[in-house]
C-alpha cells in the first residue's frame, strides 16, 4: 500500500508538474510554507494571526509563502495536492476542518509535513497544532475568582463544543483555587456571531447576581461587553474578560484582562521546529510555556486589582510555565492521554 | 421572449463562449491591474492551474466540473419542461445527507453493492427535497420558485444539523461526519489523480438527457410543455401534471446524485459549507449552455476551470479571494450575457409582425408562468 | 390639395432576418375617413400597421404626420403624435382590472409620478358614455371574453383622444351584431374628424363601411383608390395577383347543404349540462358537418374542450372515437408552439399515432423523426404552407400560415371526427376559402368520412357548411329547426337563446 501511494504521489506531482514549472524565482526560498484557510484573513482575529505568521515566516525565516482561502470542503484536497505539486514543505491547515483532508494529503505525499491548528489525528507528518488556551482561561478564572464581591461569575459561550468547554472548565478551576465557594454560572447562544443574544445571555447572568464575566464567543462578544457596561451604569460592581485576543480596548473601564492566543508565535516557533527536524509524530500544544498562551490584566484598571491578586496570578503563571501547575483541559487528539 | 427558445438550444453555445472570455479578459485585467495586481501573473496561473498541465485538469479541472455538471443538469432538465427549480442547492445537501447516511449505516457492504447504494440515496434525498414543491405546484399552483429557494435555506440547516447531531463523528467535538468508508467512496478513475467515477457518470447522463430529448416521446412531451403548457394540454393533449411530476422529481434526482456523488467522489464525509453554491451557479451553467445537456458539459467543464484556476490565483499569484471572486463573477455576467445575446440573435425573426401574438398579448400572455417572467 | 393627410408612410421596407416583410409599402390617410388596409395573409399588413404605431422600426421609409416629416419612434412617441393603436391580439394585462390596463398608457397632464386613478376612471365613464362601450371598469381582464377585451382595447386607444386611430382586424373576433356596433362607433369616431385605418379579412363587411382602401401584396402597395372607384372582384384581383396563383383564390362561398343528412354512424355523443335544452344527447354522424352558432363567450370554449376530450366539465359524459383532430379557436395560445419549428408543431399532435413512434417492449419508445419530416413536408405542400422551412420556429410564418399548419396537422389525425372551433378567423379570403374547401372534402370524402364539429362565431361559415345547426347561449345548446335557417333567426336565437319560430 505504501509502495502505491509513494507510485500515485510521484505520478500526481509529474502530471501536475506544468502548473509549477517556469515560476521558481532564481533565488531559491528557505523552504516553502503556505496557509489555508476557510475565512478572509481580514478578520482581525483567528485568521488575520495566522496570516500574520505565515508573513512572519516569510520575513525572519526567508520562507516562500502562499495563501489559498477555501470555500468548501471539496478544495481542501485540492488545495493539499497543488501546494504538493508545487514543492511545498510546510503546510498550515488553519481549522480542524482540514483534519481529513490533510491525513489524505499526508499519506499521499509523505515529503510534505501539514499541521492542523486543532486537528485531532497524528501522523509522521501530519500534526495537530493545539492552542492549550486553558492556560489563560485558568489565570483569568483566578482573577475572577478575587475580584468577585457576590461570590457568583458567568460563562457566556458560543456553541457547546469540547474546545470551548475545555476553557470554561479551566476557567471554573482557577475561580475555585482563589475562592471555593463561588458560584459559576454557564450559558451558550448556540452561535458565533449573535451579539444581542449574547448580550441577553450576559445581562441574565448579572441579574444572577454575577459580577464578573467572560465569554467565549468570538465576533458576539460584544455583546458582553456591552451587558457589563450597562450594568456599571446603573451603579453596580460588574467586571468582563476578554478572550482569544486582547480585547482590553472595546471597554477600558470595565475589563480586568484578556485571556489570549499569540498565533503568529505559534506558527514561527512550528516552523522553527520543523527547520530543527523536531516535527512529527506528536501533536504540537502551544500554551503559557511558549509564551503563546497568556493572561493579559488590563493596564487601565490596574489601580482596582488587589496587588496580592496580580502576584498571585503571576505565581501560578510561572508554575504553568514550569509544569507544576496542571490545568484541566479537553482532550481532542485522537489516542491522546491524561498526560498528553 | 421566451427564454428558451427551442431551436435555439441547438446553436453553438462554443463560439458565443469564447467571445464571451476574450472580453471579460479585458475587463477582468482592468480591474485586476487598477487593484494593484500584475494581471499577466493572474491569467498565467489561472491558466496553468486548470489547464497548463494533464494533472490540472485531471484533478482540478474536471473534478469541479462533475457538481456544476450534475446540477447544471438538474437545472437544464427543470427549465426545458418550464419548471423553474431555483433549489438545486437544498436538494444537493439533502442528497449529501443521505448519501453519508447510507454510506456509514451501510458501511460493512462490499463497493459493488454500498457504491451504486450510496449514489442511489443520494438521488432519493435530492427527490424527497422536491417533492413538497412538486406538490405545491402541481396540486395547488405554488410558484416553484419560491418554494424551491426556501427549501434551499431549509437544505443547508439539514446538513448544519445532522453534523452537529445524528450523523456527527464519534466522538462529538467537531461539527462534521465521519468519513464514510473505502467501499463507499466512487474509485478513482486514473492512479495519482483525483478524477473519479463521477466524471463519466455526469457524461453518461448528459449524453442519456440528449438522447431522451432528441429521440424520445417523453423527452418531446418534456420540451412541448416547456414550450407551452397550453399547447401541450389543448393540441398535443399531452398529461401536462404527468410531464411535470417527472420534471420535479428528475430534476431533484439529479440534483441531489450532485450531492452524493460529491460527498462520496471528493470530501468522504459531510460538513457543513460542503457546497460554495453549486446549486446557483448551475442556473447560470445551464442558461449559458442554453439548456442543451451536452452544453452543459461544456459550461460545466468551463466553469470548473475558472474556479479551480481562481484557486491558483490565490495560490500563485497572490490575488485575495474577494478580487478572484469578483473576477469570476465577471467572467460568468459576461458569459451568459454574451451567449443569450448570441442565441437570440439565431432566433429568427422576432414573428411576422405581431400576428402571431405579441410580448403582453393579453390571449398569449398566459403561456408562460404567472410571475416567473 | 389645401389640407395635408393626417398621415403618410412612404416606401416602407422591413425584413425579418432574410425574410423581407415589406418592400416598398405606402398609405396615406386622410382625415375623416376610414380607410380599408387590405390584402392577404402575409401580405405585410400587420407590419405596416405596427410600423405606424412605432412597435416596429422599419429599415427604410418615410413618415409624415399633417404634413411634417417625422421620424419613426417607439409606440409612446406614435402616441404622443396621436396614433392610438387597437392590436389584434391584445397587449392587455391579463391579471390586471380594465381601469388598471387603461392606466397602462395613461399620462396624466397633472402629475408624472402618481397613478391619476380617480381621474382615469371620470375620462374612461365619459368615454364609454359617449361611445357606448360598455365594460365594468373594476372587472379583472382575464375574466373577460374577447369582444369585452376588444372594447378595452378601444377604450385604451381611444383615452389619448388620437387623430388617427390604427385598428388590426378588430372584427374577426366579433359576433355579427357586434361588428355593427363596432362600425356605427367607427362613424361617429371619423364623423368626429378622426383618420382611421382598419383592416379586416371579410370583403363584404369592409366594403360597407370605408372610405377609400389601399391593398398591400407581397408587402408592396399594389393599389389605393376611393370605395366608389373598385368592386369586389376587382380587389380580390388586386390582392392575389394576375395569373396562376397556389390558393383558390376567388371567395366562391359554397351553398348551403342544409336538409340532408348522411346516414354515417354516430361517432361523437355528448351527454349532460349543454344538451339540456335538447331533445337527447348530442350526436355527430360521419360525413355531416354540424354547426354549433354563437356570440363569442357562451360556453363555446369549454364545449370545444370537452368534445375534443382535453377536459370533461362536471356532469357532462362524451364518447369519443379514437381519432380525432381538433382546431382550437386561439392558434398562438392553444394551437401552436411559436417557439418549436414546423416539424415539431407537427409532432404536438402526431406524436401519439403509432405511425410515428418506434414501440418495442422495454425500451423508451421513440419518435420517428425522419417519418415525421416527411409527412410534415407533404402537409405543407398540399396544404400550401409557405415559410422559412420545416426546422425555423412557427412563430416566424404569418397568421394564415399557421392556421394551414394547424388545419393539416388536425385534417390529418381526423380519421373519426374533426372539432373545428372558429378555424377561419384572422384569415384572409383566400385561406378562408381553402379552410371551408377542406373541411367539405373532408367530410364527404371516401367510404368512411369523418363526421365535422363547426363551432364558430361566423354565421355566415355556419350557414355556408352545416347541414345541422345549433345555436349555444349560456352554455346551453339548442337545435335551428330546418325551416327557420337565415340569417335573421339564426342571430336572434343566439342573441335571447328563446325561439324565435
Amino acid at each position: 500500500m505504501d509502495r502505491r501511494v509513494t507510485v500515485s504521489a510521484a505520478l500526481a506531482t509529474t502530471l501536475l508538474c506544468g502548473a509549477c514549472g517556469g515560476g521558481a524565482d532564481t533565488d531559491e526560498p528557505a523552504f516553502r510554507a503556505a496557509l489555508l484557510t476557510s475565512g478572509p484573513v481580514s478578520d482581525a482575529g483567528w485568521y488575520a494571526g495566522a496570516y500574520e505568521g505565515l508573513l512572519m515566516m516569510r520575513d525572519s525565516l526567508g520562507a516562500g509563502v502562499s495563501h489559498q482561502q477555501t470555500r468548501t470542503p471539496a478544495e481542501f484536497d485540492e488545495a493539499f495536492l497543488a501546494y504538493a505539486a508545487d514543492g511545498y514543505d510546510l503546510v498550515f491547515a488553519h481549522g480542524f476542518e482540514y483534519q481529513d483532508a490533510a491525513l489524505r494529503a499526508g499519506r499521499q505525499f509523505p515529503e510534505m509535513t501539514i499541521v492542523v491548528s486543532g486537528g485531532g489525528r497524528v501522523t509522521e507528518n501530519v500534526v495537530p497544532l493545539v492552542f492549550t488556551l486553558e492556560e489563560g482561561s485558568y489565570l483569568a478564572g483566578m482573577m475572577a475568582g478575587g475580584m468577585t464581591v457576590s461570590g457568583t461569575v458567568g460563562m457566556v459561550g458560543g456553541v457547546a463544543i469540547p474546545p470551548v468547554q475545555g476553557t470554561f472548565r479551566a476557567f471554573e478551576a482557577g475561580v475555585f483555587a482563589v475562592n471555593p465557594d463561588a458560584r459559576v454560572l454557564e450559558a451558550y447562544i448556540g452561535n458565533w456571531d449573535d451579539v444581542s443574544a449574547a448580550k441577553e445571555a450576559a445581562s441574565a447572568q448579572l441579574r444572577q447576581g454575577a459580577d464578573v464575566l467572560i465569554h467565549n464567543t468570538d465576533a458576539a462578544s460584544f455583546g458582553v461587553f456591552q451587558a457589563v457596561r450597562e450594568r456599571v451604569a446603573e451603579g453596580e460592581v460588574a467586571w468582563a474578560i476578554g478572550m482569544n485576543r486582547d480585547q482590553n480596548g472595546i471597554a477600558p473601564e470595565v475589563t480586568l484582562g484578556s485571556a489570549v492566543i499569540d498565533i503568529p508565535r505559534a506558527f514561527l516557533a512550528t516552523a522553527r521546529s520543523w527547520q530543527a527536524g523536531e516535527l512529527g509524530g506528536v501533536p504540537i500544544y502551544v500554551g503559557s510555556s511558549r509564551s503563546v498562551i497568556d493572561f493579559v490584566p488590563n493596564p487601565a484598571v490596574l489601580d482596582a486589582i488587589p496587588a496580592g491578586l496580580l502576584e498571585e496570578v503571576d505565581s501560578a503563571r510561572v508554575r504553568i510555565r514550569r509544569g507544576e501547575l496542571e490545568v484541566p483541559r479537553v482532550h481532542f487528539v485522537e489516542g491522546e492521554t491524561e498526560e498528553g | 421572449m421566451r427564454a428558451r427558445p427551442f431551436i435555439a438550444i441547438m446553436g453553438n453555445p462554443w463560439v458565443s463562449g469564447a467571445t464571451a472570455l476574450a472580453l471579460t479578459g479585458l475587463v477582468a485585467a482592468a480591474s485586476l491591474w487598477l487593484g494593484g495586481f500584475d494581471p499577466l501573473a493572474a491569467f498565467a496561473s489561472l491558466v496553468r492551474g486548470s489547464l497548463g498541465s494533464p494533472g490540472a485538469f485531471l484533478s482540478i479541472t474536471l473534478v469541479r466540473a462533475v457538481p456544476l455538471i450534475l446540477t447544471g443538469l438538474a437545472v437544464g432538465v427543470a427549465f426545458r419542461a418550464g419548471v423553474w427549480n431555483i433549489g438545486a442547492e437544498g436538494q444537493l445537501y439533502a442528497g449529501a445527507v443521505a448519501a453519508v447516511w447510507a454510506g456509514l449505516h451501510f458501511g460493512t457492504l462490499p463497493a459493488a453493492l454500498l457504491v451504486p447504494l450510496v449514489l442511489c440515496a443520494s438521488a432519493l434525498g435530492g427527490v424527497i427535497w422536491i417533492l413538497v414543491p412538486a406538490f405545491l405546484r402541481i396540486r395547488m399552483g405554488v410558484g416553484e420558485v419560491i418554494t424551491t429557494i426556501l427549501m434551499n435555506f431549509l437544505g443547508i440547516h439539514l446538513a448544519a444539523w445532522m453534523v452537529r447531531g445524528p450523523l456527527q463523528e464519534p466522538r462529538g467535538i467537531f461539527p462534521q461526519t465521519e468519513s464514510i468508508p473505502l467501499s463507499a467512496q466512487l474509485p478513482v478513475l486514473f492512479p495519482g489523480t483525483r478524477l473519479h467515477l463521477g466524471f463519466p457518470l455526469a457524461m453518461g447522463l448528459a449524453v442519456l438527457a440528449w438522447g431522451f430529448y432528441r429521440w424520445t416521446v417523453a423527452g418531446f412531451r418534456a420540451s412541448a410543455v416547456g414550450a407551452s403548457e397550453e399547447v401541450a394540454r389543448v393540441a398535443g393533449a399531452m398529461d401536462v401534471n404527468r410531464v411535470l411530476t417527472g420534471t420535479f422529481l428528475a430534476s431533484g434526482a439529479l440534483a441531489g446524485l450532485a450531492g452524493g456523488v460529491e460527498v462520496a467522489g471528493v470530501t468522504f464525509a459531510l460538513y457543513e459549507g460542503l457546497s460554495p453554491g453549486w446549486g446557483y451557479t448551475a442556473i447560470a451553467v445551464a442558461l449559458l449552455a442554453g439548456l442543451h445537456p451536452l452544453g452543459i458539459v461544456g459550461a460545466g467543464v468551463l466553469f470548473g476551470a475558472l474556479e479551480g484556476g481562481a484557486g491558483a490565483m490565490q495560490r500563485n499569484a497572490g490575488i485575495p479571494s474577494a478580487w478572484v471572486s469578483a473576477v469570476e463573477a465577471m467572467v460568468i455576467l459576461s458569459l451568459l450575457a454574451v451567449g443569450v445575446a448570441s442565441r437570440s440573435r439565431t432566433a429568427g425573426p422576432p414573428t411576422t409582425a405581431n400576428e402571431s401574438g405579441g410580448i403582453v398579448a393579453g390571449t398569449g400572455g398566459s403561456d408562460e408562468d404567472p410571475g416567473h417572467a | 390639395m389645401t389640407t395635408p393627410p393626417a398621415a403618410r408612410l412612404g416606401n416602407i421596407t422591413k425584413s425579418f432576418g432574410r425574410f423581407p416583410a415589406l418592400s416598398g409599402a405606402s398609405l396615406e390617410v386622410r382625415s375623416g375617413e376610414i380607410h380599408g388596409l387590405l390584402g392577404e395573409n402575409g401580405a405585410g399588413k400587420s407590419t405596416l400597421l405596427s410600423i405606424f404605431g412605432g412597435r416596429l422600426r422599419p429599415d427604410a421609409g418615410s413618415l409624415e404626420i399633417r404634413g411634417t416629416r417625422t421620424e419613426f419612434g417607439t409606440p409612446g412617441d406614435a402616441a404622443a403624435q396621436g396614433i392610438g393603436m387597437v392590436h389584434q391580439h391584445f397587449a392587455l394585462v391579463p391579471a390586471f382590472t380594465v381601469l388598471e390596463n387603461l392606466a397602462l398608457g395613461y399620462r396624466s397632464s397633472r402629475s408624472r409620478w402618481t397613478l391619476p386613478i380617480p381621474d382615469l376612471r371620470d375620462r374612461a365613464a365619459r368615454l364609454q358614455a359617449e361611445t357606448g362601450l360598455r365594460v365594468p371598469l373594476e372587472a379583472s381582464v382575464e375574466r373577460l371574453g374577447v369582444g369585452d377585451r376588444q372594447r378595452v382595447e378601444i377604450l385604451k386607444a381611444l383615452l389619448i383622444d388620437p387623430s388617427i386611430i390604427l385598428l388590426d382586424e378588430p372584427t374577426a373576433v366579433l359576433a355579427p351584431s357586434e361588428v355593427d356596433t363596432l362600425f356605427g362607433l367607427l362613424d361617429r369616431l371619423r364623423a368626429q374628424g378622426r383618420a382611421i385605418v382598419l383592416v379586416a379579412h371579410k370583403l363584404d363587411e369592409i366594403l360597407g363601411v370605408v372610405d377609400r382602401v389601399t391593398v398591400l401584396r407581397r408587402g408592396r402597395t399594389v393599389l389605393t383608390a376611393g370605395r366608389d372607384e373598385v368592386d369586389g372582384p376587382a380587389l380580390v384581383r388586386a390582392m392575389v395577383g394576375e395569373g396562376p396563383v397556389a390558393d383558390p383564390a376567388v371567395p366562391d362561398i359554397p351553398r348551403p347543404r342544409g336538409g340532408r343528412v348522411p346516414p354515417g354512424e354516430v361517432v361523437v355523443s355528448l351527454e349532460g349540462a349543454p344538451t339540456s335544452g335538447l331533445n337527447g344527447p348530442l350526436e355527430i354522424r360521419r360525413g355531416e358537418i354540424v354547426g354549433i352558432a354563437g356570440i363569442e363567450g357562451n360556453g363555446q370554449g369549454s364545449l370545444a374542450m370537452a368534445l375534443a376530450g382535453r377536459s370533461r366539465p362536471p356532469g357532462t359524459r362524451v364518447r369519443l372515437p379514437a381519432h380525432l383532430g381538433f382546431i382550437p379557436q386561439d392558434r398562438t395560445r392553444s394551437g401552436l408552439a411559436g417557439s418549436m419549428s414546423l416539424v415539431e408543431n407537427l409532432a404536438l399532435a402526431l406524436h401519439r399515432d403509432p405511425a410515428y413512434r418506434t414501440s418495442r417492449p422495454g425500451l423508451p419508445s421513440l419518435l420517428r423523426w425522419s417519418a415525421l419530416r416527411e409527412r410534415a413536408g407533404e402537409l405543407m405542400e398540399r396544404y400550401g404552407v409557405s415559410g422559412p422551412g420545416l426546422d425555423a420556429p412557427v412563430a416566424a410564418l404569418s397568421g394564415g400560415n399557421q392556421q394551414r399548419v394547424v388545419v393539416a396537422r388536425e385534417m390529418a389525425l381526423a380519421r373519426d371526427v374533426l372539432v373545428a372551433e372558429n378555424p377561419t378567423r384572422g384569415l384572409d379570403v383566400a385561406s378562408t376559402t381553402f379552410v371551408h374547401q377542406q373541411i367539405q372534402s373532408l367530410s364527404s370524402t371516401g367510404d368512411r368520412p369523418p363526421g365535422v364539429v363547426l363551432i364558430s362565431t361566423d354565421l355566415d361559415e355556419i350557414m355556408a357548411l352545416a347541414h345541422r345547426i345549433f345555436t349555444i347561449v349560456r352554455g346551453s345548446l339548442r337545435e335551428v329547426p330546418r325551416d327557420a335557417r337565415s340569417r335573421e333567426e339564426i342571430g336572434g336565437l343566439m342573441l335571447s337563446g328563446v325561439e324565435a319560430v
